[in-house]
């Protein structure tokens, strides 16, 4: 490789080890997202002209349209996640060096440059002081090390040595999270199953098939919605395999394909209708009569009645027409119409939670009024299916996060080093030194207790 | 004694708790800040029993409108306060934190909030309610600690600078400290019940552990924000000024996430 490229690449490692390069990207990466929220995302390009006018093209140009989908915002991600590589792999082999490697020594010379520091000259031999040591450190949970020598010794105490790698462990998890949305993007499969009750319809591209069984709605007493809940009964090779209810909350699992409960519905194109027919002239008579839009039933007299069309929520659209403004039965309404002799005797709307205001056209002396009593038609219930591979690595991802930030917040690395010289007397001249880079106030009570008791024994 | 009698106790504790901390202030009396700290338990003492009366009333978290998230907030940031103050005794924090549980105890009791206990719409009834609202809004709490100690630190900064400004230095030094500490706290506790817990309820709920929805977007903008904060702090050494004025602006992050998002922008999140 020619000098002048590895001196290249040696500047893009050192750019991207930095971490100005990681507060740039902090900075950047909250403002997009802050950008992303008040522009309205994937809407029709008609509402963008119509909110931003000639600013609409620099909107759709930028993907500010769909800015999280978008190909700069993915990429700033991924330099996000080079920078978190590079940066952690760089701080990680001098720690992993420092923790792993066994070429330490503890020369008083070496304890001089040490925050925390002690030195004492006591009355005892080395050995009872190095079992005395290692007893009180064993107790607080260290763990030691120990070279000794001609007279020397060497004791290295460590605890909570995981705390040291807190942040590589949070970095790992945001690696495998970022990693796992990857994964979700590309391999994520959602498809929405609608199926009305007793029907079965196959899930899309899966080799399974839903019945629904039953769907519910629950109400509170007061009458606000409590659960919508689906029974299905899923098929594999036309034999079933589980039957379950789904609600909101509570998917269904089955073979790594979740189902949802998404949405609900009425099949309105094939209810069934109950019209309640009354004479003016004549009191005593009703007739309940029973049909589908397009059937038709007679009536004694000869007239045949149909129902033309039904509408479950009645309104005059903007053209002038019925149309039906929700699938709601909250206006329920039918287009009755009454035939003699194939000749249209009378036509109009009837609607069940406003009687009066049935009016017919085309009726000239009108002897029958009409009353839509019932109107039942077969729930549907949508049901989402959803796999997504990235999902257990994002929980893999998130565990690591949590624990990497519970190391290094709570498990504060500590590290103590003594060195022992036995003298004539016999005494042993302790120089001691200890190392903490959080929490040091609560150290160095410990490291004082450790000394005391030190001193203190014989 | 039913729910709006304990919470109207509770207010009047914070309320009182509030007055003797500024009066330890105004008159220098150190004895007069202990009195604060046992009546700004008390409060939460009696709050909580609003919240336990409260929940066995509707049979769910108490924390499922705007009336009840509110209060459960002021809970928290009394709570973290305590918490706080129980182990750093940094006393001068007391009046301001106390301040803002009574503005939230306030904006809570206003009547514009509705309060009647409504029933769980189907979205809402898991577990995961309990686990992610309470520790996100415990976050965020200690969030507000650290907003109110580095409010503090600016203003001891600037003392600070003057001559004969020794004793404010110092003072300002420790609210550095307490806004660390109390971020330490916050941080994890936000990243478990706002991101995690969040990702795992959507997940369960709506099939995807992440939507890109506004109310998403901002938690991860507060995120990013305190991520700043702690970088720039641990690696670069920011200390004092710099540090504090990230801290605050995480603050305004965590409060749009919490209100912002939902009176100026939808989403999925459109319950409270």
């Amino acid at each position: 490789m020619p000098p002048e490229t590895v001196l290249k690449m040696k500047s893009v490692w050192r750019l991207f080890s930095s971490v100005k390069l990681a507060i740039v990207l902090f900075i950047v990466l909250t403002l997009a997202s802050i950008l992303g929220t008040l522009i309205p995302q994937q809407r029709a390009p008609a509402e963008y002209q119509a909110h931003y006018g000639n600013l609409s093209r620099l909107v759709t140009g930028l993907d500010l349209d769909r800015l999280y989908q978008s190909a700069w915002f993915i990429g700033l991600l991924l330099l996000f996640g080079l920078n978190l590589v590079v940066c952690s792999l760089t701080r990680l082999t001098p720690k992993l060096r420092r923790t792993c490697g066994n070429t330490w020594t503890a020369g008083p010379g070496e304890l001089a440059s040490l925050k925390t520091r002690d030195s004492f000259t006591k009355r005892l031999g080395l050995e009872a002081l190095i079992a005395a040591a290692r007893a009180e450190l064993g107790r607080r949970r260290f763990r030691v090390a120990a070279k000794n020598e001609s007279g020397r010794a060497l004791l290295r105490a460590r605890k909570h040595t995981l705390g040291l790698f807190g942040s590589d462990i949070v970095h790992l998890g945001v690696l495998v999270i970022l990693a796992g949305g990857i994964i979700s993007g590309l391999g994520k499969y959602r498809s929405d199953v609608s199926v009305s009750e007793g029907q079965t319809a196959p899930v899309p591209s899966r080799a399974v098939s839903l019945r629904l069984d039953k769907f519910e709605t629950e109400y509170y007493p007061a009458g606000a919605v409590k659960a919508w809940k689906s029974t299905v009964t899923v098929f594999e090779g036309g034999t079933p395999r589980l039957t379950r209810t789904i609600s909101v909350n509570h998917p269904l699992s089955y073979k790594g394909v979740m189902f949802y409960q998404s949405s609900y519905g009425w099949d309105w194109e094939n209810p069934s209708l109950e019209l309640q027919v009354k004479k003016k002239s004549d009191p005593a008579f009703l007739k309940t009569i029973s049909l589908k839009p397009g059937g038709k039933a007679a009536l004694d007299d000869g007239t045949e009645i149909t129902a033309v069309r039904f509408l479950p929520d009645f309104v005059i659209d903007a053209d002038n027409e019925p149309a039906t403004r929700t699938w709601e039965p909250d206006n329920p309404a039918v287009l009755v119409e009454g035939y003699r002799k194939d000749a249209r005797v009378f036509s109009g709307w009837v609607f069940a939670k406003y009687p009066e205001f049935t009016h017919f056209r085309d009726a000239g002396e009108m002897d029958l009024a009409f009353e839509l009593t019932s109107y039942q038609a077969p729930q549907f219930s949508v049901l989402q299916a959803a796999s997504d591979p990235g999902a257990p690595v994002i929980w893999t991802g998130c565990v690591l996060l949590m624990l990497g930030l519970f190391f290094s917040f709570y498990w504060p690395p500590r590290e103590i080093k003594l060195f022992l010289e036995g003298r004539e007397g016999p005494s042993v001249a302790v120089s001691a030194g200890g190392l903490a880079s959080k929490g040091r106030d609560r150290f160095e009570e410990e490291f004082a207790s450790i000394m005391a008791v030190l001193r203190r024994t014989s | 004694m039913n729910e709006s009698t304990f919470f109207l106790l509770a207010f009047l504790t914070y309320v009182l708790s509030a007055l003797v901390y500024f009066g330890s202030q105004l008159f220098r009396k150190e004895k007069w800040a202990r009195a604060g700290y046992v009546l700004a338990g008390a409060g939460l003492a009696v709050h909580s029993l609003a919240l336990a009366a409260r929940t066995i009333k509707s049979g769910h978290a108490p924390f499922t409108n705007m009336y009840e998230s509110i209060s459960f907030l002021a809970w928290a940031s009394a709570l973290a306060y305590v918490l706080m103050e129980g182990k750093f005794k940094i006393r001068k924090t007391g009046p301001y934190v106390m301040l803002i549980v009574v503005a939230l105890m306030a904006v809570a009791s206003s009547p514009l909030m509705p309060k009647e206990a409504t029933p769980l719409v189907p979205a809402l009834q898991s577990y995961w309610l309990w686990l992610h609202v309470s520790v996100t809004l415990l976050g965020e709490a200690f969030f507000a600690v650290a907003f109110v100690s580095s409010l503090l630190f600016l203003r001891a900064d600037a003392g600070g600078r003057k001559p004969k400004g020794e004793e404010a230095a110092r003072a300002a030094e420790r609210y550095d400290a307490m806004s660390y500490r109390a971020i330490a706290v916050g941080f994890p506790l936000f990243t478990l019940g706002g991101l995690v817990f969040g990702m795992i309820w959507a997940y369960k709920a709506w099939g995807s552990y992440w939507s890109w929805d506004p109310k998403e977007v901002w938690s991860l903008i507060t995120w990013l924000v305190f991520a700043l904060y702690l970088h720039t702090r641990i690696v670069l050494g920011w200390k004092g000024r710099r540090a504090a004025l990230i801290a605050v602006l995480g603050f305004l992050a965590a409060l749009f996430t919490y209100f912002g998002v939902n009176y100026l922008l939808t989403g999925l999140h459109s319950y409270a």
